[in-house]
């Protein structure tokens, strides 16, 4: 009986659709979950607090203004206590920014929050109050001082209502 | 048979695509992503409002001299790397532990509560060195606890 051939040759081409399938799945996630806001270009530790309030409902969170109060960072300027995640007091170290221009003369940042507060102008017996929300996002081992000059400004530019930006501690 | 072949073969597919090219700028893409990949904390706020008549509008509001408030003192020890807290009318009393300064403050609301004063505020009075985490714990704490008026100390603003 003749026995039949084994066929030792195989073309083999592996099925790249699957693969594919589960390559378009892990770049759609990792496309929608990537965090590409910049934040008024600052990073920013932020103090951890239980009570905060999410805004993704918030409808005046486009017109907010956002101050950031931020340690200079790594190549700029190498502090060993910022980076041991200790107490840094070295005023040098920190800044007030705003939309990306940092403030270092307090009369300028008041003009600043005066013009996008639309208070600047107005009548000085009648003073407009803002209405627009001012989030300060401050580091969380940033001086209470610098925080509190910040919400100085805010006054005297005719803004009250204060957001402090603060972070969820993650679930234990 | 189609019933019997494997799915994927070439039969299926009479025009072939070739999806290398493709799946290489995927696995790029891929890349790039996950190396850029950071999760998002979750952000949110503590809203508070500041005086109306302070700064700019400078409207007397006729509040008596002497308020009626639970000013807590917060200071910075150096040497330390701590916060030190007291309340005022125990300043003596440092309060190490959240127990212990809720616990004074909780007995002052109870006072001010059993007098029918309801409208006081819980005043912050930190020195400018404190930490802010330290300052917003505090504003977490009272929030938990339930006051409603959370107020900064600050030095008046000098008349020009």
């Amino acid at each position: 009986m003749a026995r039949k051939g084994l066929q030792t040759e195989h073309d083999v081409s592996p099925n790249l659709i699957p693969m594919v399938d589960i390559m378009f799945l892990l770049l759609l996630f990792f496309m929608l979950g990537a965090d590409m806001g910049h934040r008024e270009l600052e990073v920013v530790k932020l103090p951890l607090a239980q009570t905060v309030k999410e805004d993704k409902e918030d409808a005046d969170i486009e017109t907010r203004l956002t101050i950031n109060v931020f340690h200079l960072y790594e190549p700029e300027v190498m502090c060993a206590a910022y980076k041991a995640e200790a107490i840094c007091r070295d005023k040098t170290h920190w800044r007030i920014a705003m939309k990306g221009k940092q403030y270092a003369d307090h009369k300028l940042l008041v003009k600043q929050l005066q013009r996008y507060a639309d208070t600047q102008g107005s009548d000085p017996s009648k003073p407009k109050i803002s209405e627009k929300k001012l989030m300060v996002r401050a580091d969380k081992s940033a001086p209470f001082g610098l925080v509190q000059e910040v919400l100085k400004d805010a006054v005297m530019a005719g803004m009250y209502k204060i957001e402090c930006g603060a972070a969820r501690p993650a679930p234990q | 048979m189609a019933g019997t072949q494997n799915i994927g073969e070439a039969s299926d597919n009479p025009v072939a695509i070739n999806v290398t090219a493709m799946v290489d700028v995927i696995f790029c893409l891929c890349l790039f992503f996950m190396c850029s990949f950071q999760f998002k904390q979750l952000e949110g706020k503590i809203e508070s409002w500041l005086p109306k008549d302070r700064g700019m509008n400078t409207i007397a509001t006729g509040q008596p001299l002497v308020r009626e408030e639970i000013r807590v003192f917060m200071k910075w020890n150096p040497d330390s790397g701590t916060t030190s807290r007291s309340v005022l009318g125990n300043e003596a009393q440092h309060l190490a532990t959240d127990t212990e300064l809720m616990a004074v403050i909780r007995q002052r609301r109870d006072e001010y509560t059993s007098q029918g004063k309801t409208d006081w505020p819980l005043m912050i009075d930190a020195q400018s060195e404190v930490p802010w985490q330290d300052v917003v714990h505090l504003m977490d704490l009272c929030k938990n606890e339930g006051l409603p008026r959370i107020e900064f100390a600050a030095p008046e603003a000098p008349i020009n």
